[in-house]
């Protein structure tokens, strides 16, 4: 059985702590007294992941077996998770191509023709044929791309389909074809307590005009945090949604979930606990380090990006969407929650070199504030792990680059929005309706691979509970120029970071430090 | 703003707080959790096998008896109360030196000392297998459990049942400084509940001889008395703590007949002009009270002072000329 996690006080006999710094790690002593939340030990994998998979298909959570559900004629539109999950990519071969091919099979059986696969990025980028076949595998991006396996296009107006609205006056609108087919298959990675669930259909497949009913500054403010669904009114928005598209078309979810084993063995060592570490640990760390700072910046990128996890799968559960949720969370739960008693002064995270939204591309600043303020700061249940007023200390060197074709719009609005504020509710009400209509990013976002013009609001977003919640923010190894442009600080050290915090938190602070790599979700009590 | 680390920085921070092979210390919060083993009781049974019995007869005589007394002077006085007694019984004594249990065994009549158990210290005398093995080959010791923390279930009762005498030190511990300290209840307890007799017994001298600290007696064959008084019997109805409070009062009066004499003891016991180990100050052997006294507790070098000083055998004269 995998140890369950737990916090750890930082002791004279504690070694230094591993954490991400972009594109690098770093070795960093923490001051004595300090906590850390680290997740549990990583899940057994499942050993057949494809008779495991087998078996979900056929005995659904609330709802018939699948092949039960095809039949010869009907419309079969299978959606699944885009390649923002999950984080870094797994190794080969993906698990929605394991689910996908036995979905096909079980449809070729019983005589569907008429099937499209559909990637589920609503406003993320589109991803390139290579990244499709990486997704899906070799057999079935030959027999269906390009006519059957696209990328949802959320500005194809002819091909959206607006289904109403709930009773919150929030507008349905998404993929014509999922939502005229006689069946949904969803595919889905969660790999946080976020993902998965209502979200799929009603988020992923959905348009602009769908989608800032809960992309909103209002919407994220109270929902705390997003990974915890039920004090999330994001979810709560999704679950509206959802039952709306219920009405209108069946959809059979997969949910998988992952376990913890996000580097591959050479970099072992970032998997495990530091006063574990033996000799071959650290003479890897030592090399790697070395090699990676030696790298040219372009090498290192590439090398970074196509660093694949040898993911196991914790779980395959389908059926109802409803049905399976819960034990997708509970899975999700057991491989990253740990029990936090109370809040602290400051919080510290190291930030990896990765986010949903720079696969295969570049973390600018915009993404990197979102990883931080948005995705690792709502790792919480109940309460955050930093007090209301407290300081964040991030690990990133926070670079001024951006990547020209996938954040076109980002780079507009670093130089020419954050310039005027860093307001999320000014930004939303004076320009986001102009990113959002832009003819020339929307032009970007369907034939080029380009995020969608909306985009970075949604990313400043993200951190818009967290702006409200901390009292500073500083970047540990930032640059000045791009933490002062969205209103942080950057510190050369930690010991400097600490420095500036005493005039928000005083001289001796309660400090934790949610330990990543892996992934932990803390439950504060 | 990527600032290369120099590669000694960066291996003295990997090598920190880690051992030449690399290994680092365990932060406290991290240690896995043990389950305390369940205590184990040492097991005793088998020395109170006849065999052992027999063992331990051929030992008492041949070793450890002939050693000590050619070690120390000892004065036994009282053993002939113990003529009419049947056991079992529970010997209870003021202790201040390992020379006690020896004196006592060594002293006791061989039908009494065969079948006695005595009470060890299981944190002290049972805590690794050699130790505890020699105090039950020698002493025929049952561990006993002083603070109370880990629940043992006490063996004195089966004991008793099963026929054995038992020696308790009631005051728990070996004395610090040779005074005697308040008397625990189990041994009243014991005798209580049981209907047993007690006999009390006061040892003096012994702390002079090999106190604390010390693994061998004091050269120079010390002067050490030990004084069985009458069997105590628990009347009817009688409570635990009135019946220590008589046991105690037994061995007070026991220890200043060195001092007094027979008579004198047996009159200040009467008058109740002995000081009875009890309150909250340790009370020296065979004092009687003072009432001049301030109440204060002595400086230590002054009990251990008074503790060491050498018994001379000389009786108080009852008859004046």
């Amino acid at each position: 059985m995998s140890r369950p996690g737990f916090v750890l006080d930082v002791d004279e006999r504690t070694p230094p702590l591993i954490m991400h710094q972009g594109e690098s790690f770093r070795l960093e002593r923490l001051p004595l007294g300090s906590k850390v939340i680290y997740p549990p030990d990583s899940l057994p994998g499942i050993r057949d992941v494809d008779a495991e998979i087998r078996h979900a298909l056929l005995h659904p959570h609330g709802t018939e077996p699948l092949p039960e559900l095809l039949r010869s004629g009907m419309r079969l539109t299978i959606v699944f998770d885009d390649l923002s999950l999950p984080l870094p990519q797994m190794q080969t071969p993906d698990v929605r191509q394991r689910i996908i091919e036995q979905v096909l099979e079980m449809a070729a059986a019983k005589g569907v023709d008429d099937v499209e696969l559909i990637a589920a990025n609503a406003l993320h980028r589109r991803m390139t044929p290579a990244e499709l076949r990486r997704t899906v595998g070799d057999r079935v991006f030959h027999a269906f791309f390009p006519e059957h396996l696209k990328n949802h296009d959320a500005e194809d107006h002819d091909n959206l389909l607006h289904m109403g609205k709930t009773r919150h006056g929030e507008d349905v609108e998404i993929n014509r074809r999922a939502a005229e087919s006689d069946l949904i298959v969803y595919v889905n990675i969660t790999l946080t307590a976020m993902s998965g669930g209502a979200k799929s259909v009603s988020v992923g497949l959905a348009s602009y005009r769908s989608l800032k009913h809960h992309h909103n500054v209002h919407t994220l403010r109270h929902s705390n945090s997003f990974n915890d669904p039920p004090n999330s009114a994001m979810h709560h928005s999704y679950e509206r949604m959802k039952g709306l598209i219920d009405e209108h078309v069946k959809v059979f979810t997969i949910e998988t979930t992952l376990n913890n084993d996000t580097f591959p063995s050479s970099m072992g060592f970032l998997n495990k606990r530091e006063w574990e570490w033996n000799v071959r640990d650290q003479a890897s760390y030592l090399a790697v380090k070395r090699a990676n700072e030696m790298l040219p910046q372009k090498t290192r990128r590439r090398i970074w990006q196509s660093t694949a996890a040898p993911y196991g799968v914790t779980g395959v559960h389908a059926g109802l969407q409803s049905e399976v949720h819960p034990l997708t969370l509970q899975n999700v739960h057991r491989q990253q929650l740990t029990e936090v008693n109370g809040q602290s002064d400051i919080a510290i995270w190291g930030l990896p070199y990765i986010c949903p939204y720079n696969v295969n591309s570049v973390m600018n600043p915009i993404l990197v504030m979102s990883l931080g303020l948005g995705y690792f700061f709502n790792l919480y249940k109940n309460r955050p792990i930093v007090r209301q007023g407290g300081v964040a200390i991030f690990y990133h060197p926070v670079p001024n680059e951006f990547h020209p074709v996938h954040h076109p719009s980002y780079i507009d609005f670093f130089e020419e929005i954050l310039t005027e504020s860093t307001d999320p509710v000014l930004l939303e009400t004076k320009y986001e309706e102009q990113f959002a209509t832009d003819p020339w990013y929307i032009q970007l976002y369907r034939n080029s691979y380009a995020y969608h013009g909306v985009h970075p609001f949604y990313m400043w977003y993200w951190g818009a509970h967290a702006m409200q919640h901390l009292g500073d923010v500083i970047f540990v190894g930032g640059n000045r120029k791009t933490t002062t442009r969205m209103g942080f600080r950057a510190a050369s050290t930690l010991a400097d970071a600490l420095e500036m915090a005493k005039d928000t938190v005083g001289s001796s602070p309660s400090i934790s430090y949610q330990h990543a790599p892996p992934l932990a979700l803390a439950d504060v009590r | 703003m990527r600032r290369k680390t120099s590669i000694r920085g960066e291996l003295r921070l990997l090598r920190h707080g880690r051992d030449w092979r690399g290994r680092s210390t365990v932060p406290r919060s991290a240690e896995p959790h043990v389950v305390e083993p369940e205590e184990r009781v040492f097991p005793t049974a088998w020395a109170r096998t006849p065999f052992a019995v027999a063992a331990r007869s051929v030992l008492r005589k041949g070793l450890l008896k002939p050693v000590a007394w050619k070690q120390i002077t000892p004065v036994i006085e009282g053993s002939e109360y113990l003529d009419g007694v049947r056991g079992p019984v529970v010997f209870v004594a003021n202790h201040s030196s390992h020379l006690d249990t020896p004196l006592i065994l060594g002293s006791l009549p061989e039908r009494f000392a065969n079948r006695v158990a005595v009470g060890a210290a299981s944190d002290y005398f049972f805590d690794v297998r050699w130790r505890a093995t020699l105090t039950a080959v020698f002493f025929n010791a049952f561990p006993v459990e002083r603070y109370g923390s880990k629940r043992l279930r006490s063996l004195a009762l089966d004991l008793v049942d099963d026929g054995w005498s038992l020696l308790l030190y009631p005051e728990g511990t070996r004395s610090e400084d040779g005074w005697m300290n308040p008397f625990k209840l189990g041994a009243a307890v014991l005798c209580v509940t049981k209907g047993i007799p007690c006999v009390p017994i006061a040892i003096r001298g012994s702390y002079a001889a090999m106190p604390r600290g010390r693994n061998w007696p004091q050269p120079g064959k010390p002067r050490v008395t030990v004084r069985y008084g009458r069997p105590l019997i628990p009347e009817e109805g009688e409570e635990v703590r009135a019946f220590r409070a008589r046991m105690a009062k037994a061995v007070a009066a026991l220890a200043a007949e060195e001092d007094l004499g027979w008579y004198d003891a047996l009159r200040a016991a009467a008058d109740d002009r002995l000081e009875i180990p009890g309150g909250s100050q340790p009370t020296r052997p065979g004092a009687v009270r003072d009432e001049n006294a301030t109440g204060e507790k002595p400086a230590d070098w002054r009990r251990v002072w008074a503790s060491t000083e050498p018994l001379t055998g000389r009786r108080r004269r009852v008859w004046r000329d």
